[in-house]
C-alpha cells in the first residue's frame, strides 16, 4: 500500500485531502506545517509528499529543499499545492527540487489523477 | 376580556391536557409543559419565602423548587400523604415542581368545548384561566400554568 | 458576485460538505487571529512576521473557501490577500486606513461565513469594500471606509481602481538582451512613469525579456518612449493577471513557463525533477540554468516563538466539545456525592473488623479528590479568551466617541472556570464601556488637565487566595462625590455628607442610578451598574470601587475560582442542615447562655479571647422551626469573610465533606444569605450559606 505525507496548516484542507486519498486506498500521514512534516518524515519512507506552500514555521518550498537533502527523500515525488501558479512560484519550486505542483482549489478527482501519474 | 381576545385565546389553546385535582376542583394544563410526575418528598425549607413555596428538592442532581398549588389557590386543606403528587414542569428554561392532590388523566380537549371563564372573584387571577372545558359531566379549568408560575407574586423568578 | 457557494459539495463520489464544519471553525479562528494581529500591528514599524501571519490567515481562508465553493468568501479574501502580499513584500507601506479596510473586510467575511453556515441574514454587499481594497492595492486612498453593510444582494461587479494599472511587458525576441535594460532605466529616470520589475523569461523564449509594469501612463506613450531603444514590433503589452492564466495574444491560452503545453491544466511537473513522471506525460521543457527569484516567493520561516494567546498550531492538543467536558464534570460531581455517601454510611463500621473496606474507602476519598481536581482543571481557561474581544471593541468605541484610548491587558494567562468566563463577559464589557464613555475625558480636556492625550484603560487579572480578581482601571476623570450624593438624594437614597468615600462610590450600584448627563446608547442603556453587581453577586463574587477624582477609577471584581466543588462543613440547626465553606471557618467552640451577651437589647455578642464578636443566630435568620423549647443551641462557629468575623450559633457540628455546589438560581432565584445548594449523602438538599452576606448582616 502506498504511503503519502500530506502537509497543510488548514485542518479542513488536510481532512479533505486525507479523506480523498484514504478513500482511494492510500495510507496517509498528516502534518500541520513544514516543521511538523520534517519531524514526521524522519526514519520513514513515503511514496509521495503533498505539501501546501504557505504555512507557518516552514513553508512548502523550504520543506522540499530540506527533504531533498536527505538521501531517503532524494527521489520521492514531491508536489506543492499552491493557490498561485505564478512563474516565480514555479521557479522556486523547481529550484528547490519539487517534482511538480497542483493549483488550489482543485477537486478531489483531479488530485487523484495527478497522484496516479507520479506514484509508482 | 373582549370578544376578539377571547377568540384569539381559542386559537392558541393546547390540544392535550394533563388534568389534576385540587380539592374539589379539576384543572387542566398543557401536557407539553409536563416533564414528569413524582411522589411528594419533604423539601428543604427556604427561609422567608411565600407560604406556598415549600422549598427545594433534589431531582436527579438538579435543585428544583416546589410550589404547593393548593396553598396558592387557598384550598381548604392541603395534606401530605401517600397520594400527594408533584407535577414536575418545564417552564422556559426552569424546572419547577407543583404539589397537587392527585393527577387524573391526559385528555384531548377540542377548542369547541372550551368556554371563556366568566368575570368573577377568585383566588386565581382571571388572566391565568384560559377557559372552562366541558368534558362529559366534568368541568375542567384550563390554566395558563406558565403565566401563573412566572407571575411576580409567585416569587419564583427574579 | 456570487452569494451562495457553487455546489461543490458532491465531487464525484466525495461529499465535501463533511468538511464544511471544520472549515468554518478554522476560518473563524483565522479571522479572530487576523483581527488580533491587525489591532496589534505597529504601523510605523510593522513586524515582518506579523505581516506574514496576517497574510497566511487570509490565504488559508481563501484556499478553503475556493475548495469548498464559497466563492463570495474566496473573492474577498483573494483581494485582501493581494493587498497583504504587497505589504509583506514591502511593496506597500501599511497605514491606518488599510487596517480599517482590512478590519471591515474581516467583519464582512464573518457575516458571509455566518450565512453559509445557515445563520441567516441578508446577502452582504461587498462592492464598496472590494473597491476600497483594490484602491489600496493600487496605492490609493479608499473612499468611504464603512463597515460592510448587510444589504440586499445586487448584481454588478465593482468598478476597477482608477489610476495605475498593472501590465505585463514583453520585449523581444532581442538579439541583445541588454537593450531591454535600457527600458528599465527609463522608469528610473522619468518620474511618474511607474514602476518596472523583472520577470523570469519563458524557457522557450529565452530571447524575450519580461517585465511587470505598474503605470498610469497610456501604452501609446510608453511605446513612444520605448522605441528609442527597441523597435515597435518587439514590444507587446499584455493585461496583467495575478497568479492565474496569462493570455498570450498570439497563442491563445497560456503557454510557457515551467508548465505543461498549451493549456492550463492546473498542475504540472518539472522536467527532470526527482520523482517526475517518465516521458509520455505532459512535462515542461528544460529551464535554462538561471538564478531564480525565490526570495519573494518563500515566506521566511518563523524564527520567533508565537506570541502568547495566539491560536497555536501545536499538535499536542485535541479539540473536545464542551458538552463532553460538562458531562465529564457532572459525572465526577455525582461520583463525589456517591463517595461522600459511602464515607458517611461507613462511619459506624468497626475499623478493625472492616479494615480493608475502610482503608479502601480512604483511598477512594483521595482518588476522588485527585480526579476532581484534574477534571476541574480541564475547564480552566485563560482570561485572554475574555479579554480578546476588548481591543477591537474599545477601538471602535473610542473612534465613535472621538476619544483616544489605549488598552493595557495584564495577567491574560490567569485561568478561570469556563462557566465563569461566559458569565463574566457581559459585566466586564459594561465596565470597560463605562470607563471609555464616562471615565476617559476627550483628548482636548485631558491635555488641558496636563494628562497625556491618550487615556489608558487597564484590564488586569490575578489569583488571590481562592479567588480570581479582575480589575478594570482607567486614568480618566474618576467619580465626583458631590454629583453622586446629590443624585442619590434625588432618588430618595439616604446619603449623608459625612458618608465615607467607599460608601459613596457604592451608590453607583443602586438600581437605576446613572449620573451620565445623557444616556448614550453605549453604556447608559439601562444595563446599569446595579445589573453588573447583581450578575457578579450571583456568581458568588464581589465588586468594589475605588476612585480619585481627576485621576481615575478602579473597579475590582472578585470571583471564586470555581463554582463547582467545595470543601464544606455541615452544621445542624433544628432539623435543618446548612453547609459552611470550610475555607471561611476559623474555629468552633461550645457555649452556654452566660457567655452570650446582649448589646442595645438586640445585638448579641460573645467573648472570644478578649474580643467581643457579633453573634448570628442561624435559627433566627432562617426561621428554623423549633419543637423543643428546652433546647438551647450550644455551639459557636466562627467564620470570616470580607475582612470581618462573626460567630454563628448552631446546634451541632455534623462533619466535613466535599460538596458539589449546585445553583439555586437556575430554577429558582437568589436567596438571601445563601450562595448555593448541595445534595447530601442521603439525597436531600442542603443550603450553602453565604458567609460574606452573613458578615455584612452583622454590621448593620
Amino acid at each position: 500500500m502506498h504511503s503519502i505525507l500530506a502537509v497543510d496548516d488548514s485542518a479542513s484542507m488536510r481532512q479533505m485531502v486525507s479523506f480523498t486519498l484514504k478513500s482511494a486506498g492510500y495510507n496517509v500521514v498528516e502534518a500541520v506545517d513544514g516543521q511538523d512534516a520534517w519531524e514526521k518524515a524522519g526514519g520513514r519512507s513515503f511514496d509521495l509528499v503533498l505539501t501546501d506552500q504557505n504555512m507557518p514555521r516552514m513553508d512548502g518550498i523550504s520543506l522540499t529543499k530540506k527533504l531533498r537533502e536527505n538521501p531517503q527523500f532524494k527521489a520521492t515525488p514531491i508536489l506543492i499545492l499552491t493557490t498561485e501558479s505564478s512563474d516565480q512560484m514555479k521557479m522556486a519550486g523547481r529550484s528547490a527540487g519539487a517534482t511538480g505542483w497542483l493549483v488550489k482549489p482543485f477537486d478531489p478527482n483531479k488530485l487523484l489523477e495527478v497522484i496516479k501519474k507520479v506514484i509508482r | 376580556m373582549g370578544m376578539m381576545e377571547k377568540l384569539d385565546l381559542q386559537t392558541d389553546l393546547a390540544r392535550e391536557y394533563l388534568t389534576f385535582r385540587l380539592g374539589d376542583e379539576e384543572y387542566g394544563i398543557d401536557i407539553l409543559k409536563v416533564q414528569e410526575i413524582r411522589g411528594y418528598e419533604n423539601p428543604t425549607r427556604i427561609a422567608n419565602a411565600s407560604h406556598f413555596l415549600k422549598g427545594v428538592v433534589n431531582l436527579r442532581g438538579t435543585i428544583v423548587p416546589i410550589v404547593d398549588l393548593r396553598l396558592r389557590f387557598g384550598c381548604a386543606s392541603a395534606e401530605y400523604n401517600a397520594f400527594t403528587v408533584s407535577i414536575v414542569l418545564h417552564i422556559g428554561h426552569r424546572t419547577i415542581g407543583t404539589v397537587v392532590d392527585s393527577v387524573s388523566d391526559v385528555m384531548e380537549i377540542p377548542a369547541e368545548s372550551v368556554r371563556p371563564a366568566p368575570e368573577m372573584h377568585s383566588a386565581i387571577d382571571a388572566s391565568f384561566i384560559r377557559g372552562l372545558a366541558q368534558v362529559g359531566e366534568r368541568m375542567v379549568i384550563l390554566l395558563d400554568i406558565e403565566g401563573l408560575l412566572m407571575s411576580p407574586d409567585m416569587g419564583l423568578a427574579d | 458576485m456570487a452569494e451562495m457557494n457553487t455546489d461543490n459539495s458532491q465531487s464525484a463520489g466525495i461529499d465535501l460538505s463533511q468538511f464544511y464544519q471544520v472549515f468554518f471553525e478554522e476560518a473563524g479562528e483565522n479571522l479572530d487571529n487576523m483581527e488580533r494581529l491587525l489591532l496589534g500591528l505597529d504601523i510605523t514599524q510593522a513586524d515582518d512576521e506579523e505581516l506574514n501571519a496576517i497574510f497566511r490567515c487570509a490565504h488559508s481562508i481563501k484556499g478553503g473557501a475556493a475548495t469548498f465553493g464559497f466563492s463570495d468568501v474566496a473573492e474577498l479574501t483573494h483581494q485582501m490577500e493581494t493587498l497583504l502580499d504587497k505589504l509583506r513584500r514591502h511593496e506597500l507601506a501599511p497605514n491606518a486606513s488599510m487596517v480599517d479596510v482590512l478590519l471591515a473586510s474581516g467583519d464582512a467575511l464573518k457575516a458571509q461565513l455566518a450565512r453559509h453556515q445557515g445563520n441567516g441574514g441578508d446577502a452582504i454587499d461587498t462592492t464598496d469594500l472590494l473597491a476600497n481594497v483594490r484602491a489600496l492595492v493600487a496605492g490609493q486612498a479608499p473612499t468611504a471606509v464603512a463597515a460592510a453593510p448587510a444589504v440586499v444582494a445586487q448584481v454588478a461587479a465593482a468598478a476597477p481602481a482608477k489610476g495605475k494599472r498593472l501590465v505585463e511587458l514583453r520585449v523581444g525576441p532581442l538579439s541583445n538582451l541588454a537593450q531591454a535594460d535600457e527600458l528599465r532605466d527609463l522608469f528610473k529616470e522619468i518620474e511618474g512613469l511607474g514602476t518596472i520589475e523583472d520577470l523570469p523569461s519563458f524557457p522557450d523564449q529565452a530571447n524575450t525579456r519580461r517585465f511587470k509594469l505598474e503605470t498610469a501612463s497610456a501604452e501609446s506613450d510608453l511605446l513612444d518612449l520605448f522605441t528609442f531603444h527597441v523597435s515597435r514590433e518587439e514590444v507587446v503589452f499584455l493585461p496583467w493577471s495575478e497568479g492565474g492564466v496569462q493570455v498570450d495574444p498570439d497563442k491563445g491560452l497560456f503557454e510557457g513557463g515551467a508548465a505543461a503545453a498549451h493549456e492550463e491544466p492546473g498542475y504540472g511537473f518539472f522536467d527532470n525533477a526527482p520523482g517526475a513522471p517518465l516521458s509520455g506525460v505532459a512535462s515542461a521543457s528544460s529551464a535554462s540554468a538561471e538564478v531564480v527569484q525565490a526570495s519573494s516567493a518563500a515566506a521566511k520561516p518563523a524564527a520567533k516563538a508565537d506570541k502568547p494567546a495566539a491560536g497555536g498550531l501545536e499538535s499536542s492538543t485535541i479539540r473536545v466539545s464542551v458538552e463532553k467536558v460538562d458531562q465529564l464534570i457532572n459525572l465526577v460531581g455525582e461520583l463525589v456525592i456517591t463517595q461522600a455517601m459511602l464515607a458517611q454510611n461507613s462511619r459506624g463500621l468497626d475499623p478493625v473488623l472492616y479494615q480493608q473496606l475502610v482503608s479502601g474507602l480512604t483511598d477512594l476519598d483521595r482518588n476522588t479528590r485527585d480526579l476532581q481536581e484534574a477534571v476541574m482543571s480541564i475547564r480552566m481557561i485563560p482570561m485572554s479568551t475574555v479579554f480578546s474581544r476588548f481591543p477591537r471593541m474599545l477601538r471602535d468605541l473610542a473612534n465613535k466617541l472621538g476619544k483616544k484610548v489605549e488598552l493595557v491587558m495584564q495577567g491574560e494567562s490567569t485561568e478561570l472556570d469556563k462557566g465563569l468566563v461566559e458569565k463574566i463577559t457581559d459585566p466586564l464589557t459594561h465596565l470597560v464601556r463605562n470607563s471609555c464613555d464616562h471615565g476617559v475625558e476627550m483628548p482636548a480636556d485631558r491635555l488641558a488637565r496636563g494628562k497625556p492625550e491618550v487615556g489608558t484603560i487597564t484590564l488586569a487579572a490575578s489569583h488571590q487566595g481562592g479567588s480570581i480578581v479582575i480589575e478594570v482601571r482607567d486614568d480618566g476623570r474618576g467619580l465626583n462625590r458631590e454629583k453622586l450624593i446629590s443624585k442619590a438624594r434625588e432618588k430618595g437614597i439616604d446619603a449623608p455628607d459625612t458618608m465615607s468615600d467607599s460608601d459613596c462610590w457604592n451608590l453607583i450600584f443602586a438600581p437605576g442610578f446613572s449620573t451620565a448627563d445623557e444616556v448614550t446608547d453605549v453604556s447608559g442603556r439601562g444595563v446599569g451598574m446595579d445589573v453588573v453587581k447583581r450578575n457578579i453577586t450571583s456568581l458568588g463574587g464581589t465588586v468594589e470601587i475605588d476612585s480619585a477624582e481627576g485621576y481615575g477609577m478602579r473597579v475590582s471584581v472578585r470571583l471564586p475560582l470555581t463554582l463547582a466543588i467545595m470543601d464544606g462543613m455541615s452544621v445542624g440547626v433544628g432539623e435543618e442542615v446548612y453547609i459552611l465553606p470550610l475555607s471561611s471557618v476559623v474555629e468552633s467552640f461550645q457555649v452556654n447562655e452566660e457567655m452570650v451577651k446582649t448589646i442595645g437589647g438586640s445585638g448579641r455578642v460573645v467573648e472570644v479571647r478578649e474580643e467581643y464578636m457579633p453573634v448570628i443566630e442561624l435559627e433566627k435568620v432562617f426561621g428554623v422551626p423549633r419543637f423543643d423549647w428546652e433546647h438551647t443551641s450550644g455551639i459557636m462557629v466562627v467564620v470570616e469573610a470580607e475582612g470581618g468575623r462573626v460567630a454563628l450559633l448552631v446546634d451541632e457540628l455534623l462533619g466535613q465533606q466535599q460538596v458539589v455546589v449546585k445553583n439555586l438560581e437556575s430554577n429558582y432565584r437568589k436567596v438571601n444569605d445563601v450562595s448555593g445548594a448541595t445534595i447530601m449523602g442521603d439525597g436531600r438538599v442542603a443550603l450553602i450559606l453565604d458567609v460574606g452576606s452573613l458578615v455584612r448582616r452583622s454590621r448593620h
